[in-house]
Parts: structure tokens; sequence; C-alpha cells
């Protein structure tokens, strides 16, 4: 138990200071653009988690951002780079949608279904690469270049098969019924697919933890070569990570569908499956720190709508920040200069360079 | 603790400042002091054997040197004078060249276009070949190196390979030419005509570290021999004052036994069988080329060779990990040719691999985690689908305890052990059970004399027991010690076998570099 606390603090220790140094560079743009660091900061904050209205907002950003998220971080324990959580997203919004809107019956037969169907469609949509690369094509580029098939194929339905009446091009919105409902009156826009959110980081932590299937993805990912030896594959793990990676996402957009929007809109969302990938590095892949760094992801936009009002610091600031606290997270060499031999400690034994046999 | 120093030796120059001192030098990664306060100075015109264990202390004081670490402490002097080295560039100009244990050498290019690389001549914007050329026909004739400047490096063997490194750094003039394990990869003849090679730079006034784990052949070659255990300096002796019994016991710390007593073999039914093997290597170029050889019960199998002839491939064909193109593999009088690594291992193949961190352990595992890696998913370490930590943990902490692996604390992650430990980890997990056939590549590379120890009693206490064990070696010293029947692989074929009581460094010299000692070519 207390080797797992050492590694969460180990877990946390760079996103913290990652974090602290963006604000602090982010203090001499609010300066150097003649404004106050005090008053911006505490209108970023209030923003964010200074009331139940802006606590809503945060939660309500977070909640894809916690798919998209997982989306990354599971097959990143494989050893494969999920670029694909956009379309994956919006394969799994279109394919909840459609659900909710083409399936009669009960509500909550029809909620679960749909939320089903989008996290099936997600599977698939990570499942293709997955399989792609069992014949050797890259795993990047094939994710990536799958978000634009599957952007425009989302918004081909939205717009054809399942086009509704409204004025903003898109599909009708879903049933009431079909709705995902709100937390509370008092949390605005935010709805159960946080709850769902959390749910599925702790799901996502005991596959990858506690079960013999995540102990095979681990090694497959960490060592290949003694993954092999010891008879695993690390072909099937790897689909099975990248496909996992997948469903996330299209939970996520099916959840974001259903519950922020009530329907898919052409344009809909944008980024929410690349914001992952920042959540994933600020949450250095673990469930938890995914969850932490979509709450961050989401306060800091959140808050930085607040900070334009109250103050006249361009919105654009969070979208500094959020590059600066990526940058520095991403760029552990850079934080171990800045703050020294500590952290270099901290992370002996695996980001050290090895080879110095004597 | 260097009162042997005051005695120059025979081939020294006393009385004028050291080359090279570097003083009180200590360097820590965070709790691991790896260099604490290490003195160590070198005369002109000497050879300095730099002795230790692995994780002693060397690599790191010798990346102090050439400016790839800094120092937390102390300082370098160079002909007396305090140096002030920051990066490799800064140790190239002061004359410090070093010839790294892996090559850094483009093996397109041609051996004088490698030897002028980053310093090239130039007529114009080109490249001027032929001063490049000359220059290093120079070098080479000069310190009588042989080696043709127009060959493509990678045509070269391994040996000449070295000796394009060594041009190297003369070609930047080094007056201190430090070389880091040179010997790991040569066949003992190969070592020996190094060895002429650096007693002739010492003649022409150049000054040589030479670090190493292999006692004995720091005793030819050497003038003193400095001696390093757990990043401190232990003794500094006169290489003519001094024998392997006490070098070893230097290193170590206490009394080694060099030779593990071993029992004659009594070899019983074959119980290891391959036949035709061919296996294609990663490239998808042929690496074993029509092996046979059978291992029986109760005896060791040494397979000789310089590093790179097809052992790798043929350990993990035998294994199972890598698929055979043509042969057979039988255990037991059973075919498994054709099943998994994890099939084999439950007939009863077990595997040492060569390569702790890649391919033996997960590095970033726990040691319970890497205990269960073959057996993850079996009962009692998984029911339905879902790991029994406590279980692991228990199985983690008895084979710890019985195989003696320091720390005994199962959920520390392998990569926090030494090389010894780890060792130890993988052997314990692979000779539970008692296997039927072991495959040890290169059981003992890297790691400490007293985990030598140990693991060598381990493979012969298997088999006393009955197990048939093909081990794999570049180190000679190990397979006299450990073989019954020895043959050499060279280029993917067995040159040649020899019982253990009649081989010779000579004969086995010759098979691993090719030759065929009868008919001379």
């Amino acid at each position: 138990m207390t080797a797992q606390l050492q590694a969460i603090g180990r877990a946390l220790i760079f996103p913290a200071i990652a974090i602290i140094l963006a604000f602090a560079v982010g203090a001499v743009v609010i300066v150097a653009t003649g404004n106050n660091v005090i008053a911006a900061y505490g209108a970023l904050l209030s923003g964010g988690f200074g009331s139940f209205q802006s606590l809503g907002r945060t939660i309500g950003n977070a909640t894809p951002l916690i798919f998209t998220g997982l989306a990354v971080a599971v097959p990143f324990r494989a050893g494969l780079f999920n670029i694909g959580g956009e379309g994956q997203l919006f394969i799994g919004a279109i394919a909840g949608v459609a659900v909710g809107l083409l399936l009669p019956g009960p509500g909550p037969l029809v909620i679960i279904a749909a939320i089903v169907a989008a996290g099936l469609g997600g599977w698939l949509w990570g499942a293709i690469p997955g399989l792609l690369k069992v014949f050797g094509a890259h795993e990047v580029i094939t994710t990536i270049m799958l978000n634009f098939v599957a952007i425009n194929l989302a918004y081909w339905l939205a717009r054809n098969p399942l086009a509704g009446e409204g004025l903003v091009p898109g599909t009708n919105f879903v049933p009431d019924p079909v709705r995902i409902l709100r937390l509370s009156s008092g949390l605005g826009a935010a709805h159960y697919g946080f709850v769902l959110g959390i749910v599925a980081a702790i799901v996502a932590y005991l596959l990858i933890w506690r079960t013999t299937k995540g102990y095979e993805i681990r090694a497959v990912g960490l060592a290949p070569g003694a993954a092999r030896y010891a008879g695993m594959s690390v072909a099937a793990n790897g689909f099975l990570a990248i496909a996992l990676g997948g469903m996330f996402a299209g939970f996520g957009g099916g959840l974001e569908a259903l519950g922020t929007f009530g329907k898919v809109s052409v344009p809909f969302v944008s980024n929410l499956g690349f914001n992952g990938i920042g959540v994933a590095l600020l949450g250095r892949n673990h469930p938890a720190g995914v969850v932490v760094g979509a709450l961050f992801f989401g306060g800091l936009a959140a808050g930085a709508q607040q900070m334009q009002f109250a103050t006249g610091v361009p919105l654009d600031l969070s979208d500094v920040l959020l590059a600066i606290v990526l940058l520095f997270v991403t760029a552990t060499k850079l934080v171990e200069l800045l703050i020294g031999r500590r952290a270099r400690s901290l992370e002996a034994g695996t980001k050290l360079e090895g080879g110095l046999a004597g | 603790m260097t009162d042997h120093e005051t005695g120059a030796g025979a081939t020294t120059t006393g009385g004028a400042a050291p080359v090279l001192s570097m003083e009180g030098i200590t360097k820590a990664f965070g709790d691991n002091v790896a260099n604490d306060h290490i003195d160590l100075d070198l005369r002109r015109g000497e050879v300095h054997g730099l002795l230790g264990e692995n994780g002693a202390g060397k690599s790191t004081l010798m990346k102090i040197l050439y400016g790839l670490y800094r120092a937390d402490s102390g300082r370098i002097l160079l002909d007396g004078e305090p140096a002030n080295i920051h990066n490799p560039n800064d140790a190239v100009s002061a004359g410090i060249g070093m010839v790294h244990q892996h090559f850094m050498l483009v093996p397109t290019l041609t051996v004088a276009e490698n030897v002028v690389l980053g310093a090239e001549p130039s007529r114009g914007v080109l490249l001027d070949h032929d001063q490049a050329q000359r220059a290093v026909t120079e070098l080479s004739d000069r310190y009588g190196l042989k080696v043709d400047p127009k060959a493509r490096v990678g045509d070269l063997s391994v040996g000449l390979q070295q000796r394009v490194e060594v041009l190297k750094a003369l070609y930047r003039d080094a007056r201190i030419l430090v070389l880091d394990e040179p010997t790991a990869v040569l066949t003992p003849q190969e070592t020996e005509d190094l060895f002429e090679v650096l007693r002739g730079f010492v003649d022409q006034g150049l000054s040589i570290i030479l670090i190493t784990h292999k006692l004995g052949e720091l005793l030819g070659v050497s003038d003193r021999i400095t001696v390093i255990r757990d990043g401190k300096v232990v003794d500094t002796v006169q290489a003519a004052d001094t024998d392997e019994r006490q070098l070893a016991t230097l290193m170590v710390g206490r009394e080694v036994v060099l030779q593990v007593e071993r029992s004659p073999a009594e070899p019983g039914d074959i119980r290891l069988d391959a036949r035709g093997l061919e296996v294609l290597g990663v490239t998808g170029a042929p690496a074993v080329r029509g092996i046979d050889l059978q291992v029986r019960s109760g005896e060791i199998l040494a397979v000789a060779g310089v590093d790179g002839n097809g052992q790798v491939e043929l350990a993990e064909a035998l294994a199972g990990i890598r698929p055979v193109a043509a042969g057979t593999v039988h255990v037991d009088g059973r075919d498994v040719t054709g099943l998994s690594a994890g099939a084999r291992s439950d007939h009863g193949v077990a595997y040492i691999p060569e390569d702790r961190g890649g391919k033996g352990l997960v590095s970033e595992f726990t040691l319970a985690e890497n205990f269960v890696l073959k057996r993850y998913d079996q009962a009692p370490y998984a029911t339905r689908g879902w790991l029994r930590g406590s279980e692991i943990s228990r199985y983690a902490l008895e084979r710890i305890k019985a195989f003696d692996v320091r720390p005994a604390n199962e959920q520390a992650t392998a990569a926090s052990l030494s090389g010894g430990n780890q060792q130890k980890a993988i052997v314990a997990r692979e000779l539970d059970g008692d296997p039927a056939v072991l495959i040890a590549n290169q059981p003992t590379r890297g790691v400490d004399v007293g985990a030598i120890e140990f693991i060598h009693r381990q493979l012969l206490a298997q088999r006393d027991r009955g197990a048939a064990i093909l081990m794999i070696s570049l180190e000679l010293d190990e397979i006299h010690q450990l073989a019954d029947r020895i043959v050499v692989m060279f280029g993917g074929r067995i040159m040649g076998e020899v019982a253990a009581e009649g081989a010779t460094d000579e004969q086995l010299g010759l098979w691993m570099a090719g030759r065929d000692g009868e008919n001379e070519q």
C-alpha cells in the first residue's frame, strides 16, 4: 500500500510543478498585457471553482475529457499512442444519438442502449487501427487519418439520413426521456455523464492494475521483449488496448451528445479528443490523474470566461496556460533543471539514462 | 590508501606531474553515491587498469572525465593544471579520447570518413578525401594499427572496428586514451593483439586507462591497477606485485571462490535435441545456419563464441520465442518445434535471456509482478481473470528468500535492484519447478562476483539434479569453469566441439575467429 501511495506521489509531482510554473509564466504574460495578476487569477479561480454554477461548468467541461483522456491513457499502457480520440468521440456521439432517435421504448432502456451503442461505435473505430497495427501500420498515422474519416462520416450522417428539421444543421434533439439527467439544477449543464466518467476511470484502473489482462497490457507496453518471452501476444494486447481506448472515447462522445447537447449539430464539438491527449499527459496516463487533469482543463476553460469578463484578460490566456503546462509536463528534463536534483532522484530508475555499467 | 604509489613503475616517468589527476571526485545520483572522493592519477606512458565490479562506479568516473557528467565535488588536473571539462568537446580538446564499449561508427562510411567525422579536412565545402586518407594511413602506420582507410566500416570485424574507434581518438590528438571494457567483444587472440597495440601506444608517450572487470588480462597489460568498490578507491597496486586472488579480494571486499567446486558430470539421456536448425535474425538474414546439438541430462553444454554469431537467435529458437526456418527441436523426445514459448515452458524448458532489462524482466514492474511473469494467469496467482496480489507477494517473498535477492522487498521495482540481484531474481523464477532443459544465455553477464558464484552454484545444482543445460557465454573463464562439453559458434555454424578437459584457449580462439585449426586458410 505504501508503495502505491509513493507511486501516486511520484505521479503527481511533475504535473503539480508544471502547473505552478505555467501560472508563473502566465503571470508574466498578464503583467505584460497591462493587467493585474491577482485580480486575473482570482477571477480565473472563482470562474472555475468559486460557485455552484462555475463548478457545474467545470464539471461539464471535464466530463468528455475524462473519457478522451482514458482513451489515450489505456492504449498508452500497452505502448500505443491513440491520437484518434477525436474521431472515436464523433463516432460514439453519432451512434448514441442515432439509437436515441430511432430506437423506440422506455427512456431508461433507450438511454442504456444509446450509451452502449456509443461505446461500441468507439470500440470499432479503435479496433480498426488496432487491426491495422497487426499488419504493420503505425497507430499514430492510422488514428490521425481515421479522425478525418470519422468526423466527416458523423457529419454526413447528421446531415443526411439523420438530418433534423431545425435551422441549425444536424440531427433532431433526442426525446427528453433519452437525455442524460442533469446532476442538479444548481450545477447548470453538468450531467450524470460525469459520474459515469468517474466510474469509467475506476473500471480502467481495476482493469489495468487488478486483472490478468491488464497485467499483460502493462507488460506488453513496458517490455515487449519480456512479454513475448513470457508467452504473451504483443499484437493481441495492443489491439485490445486501443479498441478499449476507442470505446472510452465513444462513451465520451455519446454522453456529450445525449447529455450536454441532446443532438449532433454541424459543427459539433472541437478538440475534445485532442485535449484528451493533454489530459492524459497531465495525468501521467493514470486513471486518477486523468480525472484530475480533466477537471483542471475543464476548470481553466470555465474560469477563463470569468477572467475575460471581469478583468479583460483575453480568453486565449487559458490556452496559453494549457500550452505551457503541457510543455512543462512533457519536458521533464526542463523541469528537472528548474527544480534541481530532487526531481531527478524521484525519477531515478525510470528516466535516468542507463548505460553506466560501472 | 595509495601507499603503493610512491615507487614509480618501470615504464613510467617518476617526478613530473601526472598527465592526469582526478582528486576527490564525488558524484551522487539521488541517495546513491556512485563516486565517493575518488583519487586517481595517470602517469605519462602508463597503462592504468581501472578494476571494479559492475556498479562500482568505474563508468561514472570516466563519464565525469569525458564531460558527460558533472562531478558534485572534486577536481581534474591535466599536467598539474586544473582543467574545466564541461562536455565531451572540452575533453577532446584537452587530449582525452574515449573508446566506448558500444562503438559509435557509421557502418556505411569508410574507415577514413568515420575517423575524420566531425573534424573533416575540407577543400572548400567538400570533404578532402585524399587528405583524410593520408592522415588516417599515417596514424595507422605510426601506431601499427593495420587498418585500411578505404575499407567500409560495416565490412570490418569487430576487432578492426574497435581500432577505428581508437583511430578516431588519435586523429583528435588524444594523449590520454580511455578504453571501456575493450575486450568484451574480442577473441583471445584479438585481445592479445589489442594489448600489443596498447603497449606500442605507451612506448610513444600515450597514457591509457583500461576499464575492465576481467582480472587476468589486466595483470598482463597494466602498469598499475586501481580497484574501486562501492564508489570508493580501495587501493592502487603495482600490477607486478599482485595476483588475481588479491585483486578479486580487493574488488569484492572478501575472499572469493574463483572456481566453484564441481563433481564430474554423469550424463544421462538426451533431453534437448536440435537438428538441422536454421533461424533468421532480426534483419531477416539467416543467423543460425544449420546447427545440430544434443544436451543430455546432467551435463552442461557451453556455447562459446564472439558476440553476434547467432547465439541469441539459437537460444531464442530453442526457447520458442523466435520461429525456426528449418529443423526440429525435441525436448525429452517430444517434438516442440511448433510450440510457443509458453507451451515449451509448460514442457519444462526454462530460459535465462541475455538481456535482463529487455527480456528477462519488466523493469518497471515490482519484483512480485516479475516473479509471476510466466504464471500470472495460473492459480493461485489469479482467479477468474483477477490478480491475487497477496498470493503473488507471498510466492515472490518465498523465492526472494530462497535465492537471497536483495532488497528482500517484493514491492521494489526490478529496475531499483542491482544487476546481480536482478539476475538472481530471473534465475530464481526460471529454476522454480525444476526444469528439464535450461537455456542460459550469458547467465552472469554484467553481474558482480558474488552473484556469479551464486548463479554458478545454482546451475551446477540443476545439472546434478538431472537438468540438461545449454549455456551460452562470451567469457571463456566461465566456460572453463562450468562446461562439460564446449561447442564454438561462428557465423551461425558450429565450428567445432571439444570436451571441457581438453579445451585450450588457442583452439577455442581459432574457432571463435571462424578458422578451422586443421585447415588453415
